[in-house]
């Protein structure tokens, strides 16, 4: 029992050294890495997905709900790639603070234009999005857009420490135009060229790069590919000139492997969050590595 | 009435299958557009999230259906005239050789205003319908806590609380379709929770329940027919259940432990007055005990594979008064002590991301029955083995192969009661339509 009254002594203390620091917690760890730079020391951000799992169907963890017990702001992706998880989770926690609407909840998909948002919504077609693609932070240019929007959350829920957000978000939006002027003309090499997907996860920056998506490999959005699929798929490439085949590290890449062999195309495995592959170890990075493995 | 609770579920669905289900973070401009396009006063934005699930099977089983009905697990299963004294809500699932239609579950929830969340569940089987759950929890109170009311299954346990469309098998557990029946432990009352603040889940929570559950705790009363024997049973609340949660996580293995106990008064009639057809009956008054404990664990291989073992033991002890009415409607009077267990162990392998497998281990297993301090010898150790093999085209569909080797059943229409084997074949499609509600852990 002694034993016992210490342990929870010396947890309920750890936790309390914390207590200065604003609690952030973010859906996905790419959510976090930028809310590091902006919050530096004052915040102190979890993030509750792993970066190399399919940011669709993650393990609601009870352990979350301790996370967001205590989180003092919740940023999340938003449109609707976090609907399979995080309800249940919100509501275990029970944290107001927290809730969609209140001044502590950010939905960062309303602040970037989404695209491909379906006329008519029917599951006939998959397991489609009805707010469109929510894969959006895949375009470097649309994290400057998040940047600001997590600047002015945490300078309201802290407006102490206002400026200091305000400032660390200027130095980062200045060191990001810089990064990404270098991936910009690197990727404009890629401009004309056909690529090949397994799920519509980098749908905004084949857009911006004006590279043409050709097909993908599931069937339907979250339908694992069929034979019948992979054979008019087949057709399709026989008759054009595909450069890349794009895959996500969480999927089975046998099918993308096989097309890649038959028809000679190369196969780029893509990071889509942080951590997904070993090099992409922060917001930047993760474009680095991307950039790097699409212009190697 | 039944036919009403049928009827309105029916129509709101018709009424709302065109409008979207809402979402918690929709503002875009496009959408705003679309509300002023129709009529300024429409309010489709505010349409509840609504689900609709339907459960069908197809199964095969050694014994006819008349047979089945009459075999038993000794005192476990409540007396045969119980269902003609009672009439069971909820039918029984896969019920009958051949083709069954289990239910169709119709879903309702909505956050209320900023202080209320609304939810209710209509569970419609092929001749009736009824509440299943309809409660509210609170939104915004504080140090964690929070307050549920009205009907609801009881968080007691791991497996209690989960709807029937979100097991891993196609039926419940021997203990707990024993101890609570069916449905489980759903009963009205409130329950209050609290998520302790710390680096991993702890939760706490307890409830005060209006204690109706007729295979553990009833409070109907009962009287026999010369009135000789009078209990006019509990006026108010009279079951009462406290659990602990926790969860931690080592690595990519998640460990979910929690401890739980009810306490209540029993007052059950199983034809103590005189019911048509029978000759015999009984009934309890008791007070009763039950204590659970339950551990799963969930390893993730990857993004898409993990394995699952899930485990739960119950321990249940009632004491109290036995009725047993004769022949000759005479009511003779016996001290009644029961001490009873039972446990499952099940686990689960999802391969792909369209096959699970799994397989369940279920044990009655303590059996002790004491009249008047004598112990009745009933058999004890009674286990049924099941497995599975599960095709989930999207997470909307389910296609559920199951096969049960049940050895807990006893026959006893012959001069001797003998174990009978109950072999079962099920062949299950489970889909649901409508705003898909995540589930929890």
């Amino acid at each position: 029992m002694r034993k016992l009254c210490i342990t929870l002594f010396i947890l309920l203390f750890a936790s309390s050294a914390y207590a200065g620091k604003m609690k952030v917690v973010s859906t996905y760890p790419y959510i976090a890495s930028i809310v590091d730079h902006i919050g530096g020391d004052r915040v102190r951000v979890n993030a509750l997905a792993r970066g190399d799992f399919d940011p669709h169907t993650v393990i609601p963890k009870p352990s979350f709900i301790s996370k967001l017990r205590k989180a003092d702001v919740l940023i999340i992706n938003g449109a609707q790639l976090e609907i399979g998880w995080l309800p249940p989770l919100l509501k275990q926690s029970n944290n107001p603070a927290v809730n969609p609407g209140s001044s502590g909840f950010l939905d960062l998909s309303t602040h970037v234009k989404l695209i491909d948002v379906p006329k008519s919504i029917s599951r006939e077609q998959g397991d489609i999005h009805p707010d469109g693609n929510p894969h959006y932070y895949l375009n470097p240019h649309n994290i400057p857009l998040l940047a600001k929007a997590i600047s002015e959350k945490l300078s309201e829920c802290d407006s102490r420490n206002s400026s200091y957000y305000k400032s660390n978000c200027r130095n980062f939006i200045t060191m990001w135009n810089q990064k990404t002027s270098q991936w910009d003309s690197k990727l404009a090499a890629l401009k004309g060229k056909q690529v090949i997907e397994y799920h519509k996860n980098y749908d905004y920056l084949l857009r911006y790069y004006s590279i043409s998506l050709a097909g993908t490999i599931e069937p339907l959005p979250g339908i694992p590919p069929t034979s019948k699929h992979i054979e008019s798929l087949e057709k399709m490439i026989s008759s054009r000139n595909i450069s890349f085949i794009l895959m996500d590290v969480y999927n089975p890449d046998e099918a993308g492997r096989h097309l890649s062999k038959k028809y000679g195309i190369t196969f780029v495995k893509l990071p889509h969050d942080i951590g997904a592959v070993p090099e992409a170890n922060d917001i930047v990075s993760l474009f680095d590595e991307i950039v790097r493995r699409l212009t190697k | 009435m039944n036919r009403l609770l049928l009827i309105l579920p029916m129509i709101l669905v018709l009424v709302c299958s065109s409008a979207q289900a809402r979402d918690f973070s929709d503002t875009s401009a496009d959408a705003k557009n679309e509300i002023s396009a129709g009529s300024p006063f429409s309010q489709s934005k505010l349409i509840p999230d609504i689900s609709l699930t339907l459960d069908f099977s197809c199964l095969y089983r050694n014994v006819s259906d008349k047979k089945y009905d009459t075999l038993k697990s000794p005192e476990f299963t409540l007396a045969s005239t119980d269902e003609a004294a009672h009439g069971h809500d909820i039918e029984e699932m896969n019920a009958n050789r051949g083709f069954n239609l289990n239910y169709a579950e119709i879903t309702f929830y909505s956050v209320v205003d900023p202080y209320f969340d609304l939810f209710a569940v209509c569970h419609i089987g092929t001749d009736h319908a009824e509440l299943e759950e309809g409660y509210f929890t609170t939104r915004g109170l504080p140090l964690g806590l929070q307050l549920k009311a009205g009907k609801f299954l009881s968080s007691f346990g791991r497996i209690n609380e989960q709807h029937a469309h979100n097991w891993d098998f196609s039926d419940n557990s021997l203990v707990y379709k024993f101890f609570f029946g069916e449905e489980g432990l759903n009963e009205i009352g409130v329950r209050l929770t609290c998520v302790v603040p710390l680096d991993f889940y702890l939760m706490f929570g307890a409830e005060i329940l209006q204690g109706e559950n007729e295979m553990s705790f009833g409070n109907k009363g009962f009287r026999s027919i010369n009135g000789a024997v009078d209990r006019s049973g509990s006026q108010g609340p009279d079951l009462y259940t406290g659990y602990m949660k926790t969860s931690f996580d080592i690595g990519d293995l998640i460990v979910f432990t929690g401890i739980s106990g009810a306490a209540g008064k029993t007052q059950n009639n199983h034809g103590l007055d005189y019911v048509a057809g029978t000759t015999t009956g009984n009934a309890v008054s008791a007070d009763s005990y039950i204590v659970a404990g339950d551990i799963t664990l969930r390893y993730s291989i990857d993004s898409i594979r993990y394995v699952s073992l899930q485990t739960e033991y119950l321990y249940r002890r009632q004491d109290g008064t036995l009725y047993n009415r004769d022949v000759l409607n005479n009511v003779t009077i016996s001290d009644l002590r029961k001490k009873q267990s039972g446990l499952y162990a099940q686990f689960v392998a999802k391969l792909s991301k369209r096959w699970r497998l799994g397989c369940r281990y279920d044990l009655l297993q303590k059996n002790e029955v004491k009249h008047n301090g004598m112990n009745a010898r009933e058999p004890e150790n009674l286990p049924r083995y099941a497995g599975m093999l599960e095709y989930n085209p999207t997470e909307f569909s389910r296609i559920r192969l199951q096969y049960n080797h049940d050895l807990s059943k006893y026959e006893y229409e012959t001069g001797t009661p003998g174990r009978k084997l109950n072999q079962e074949v099920i062949f299950q499609y489970n889909l649901a339509i409508g705003a898909h509600g995540a589930h929890a852990f």
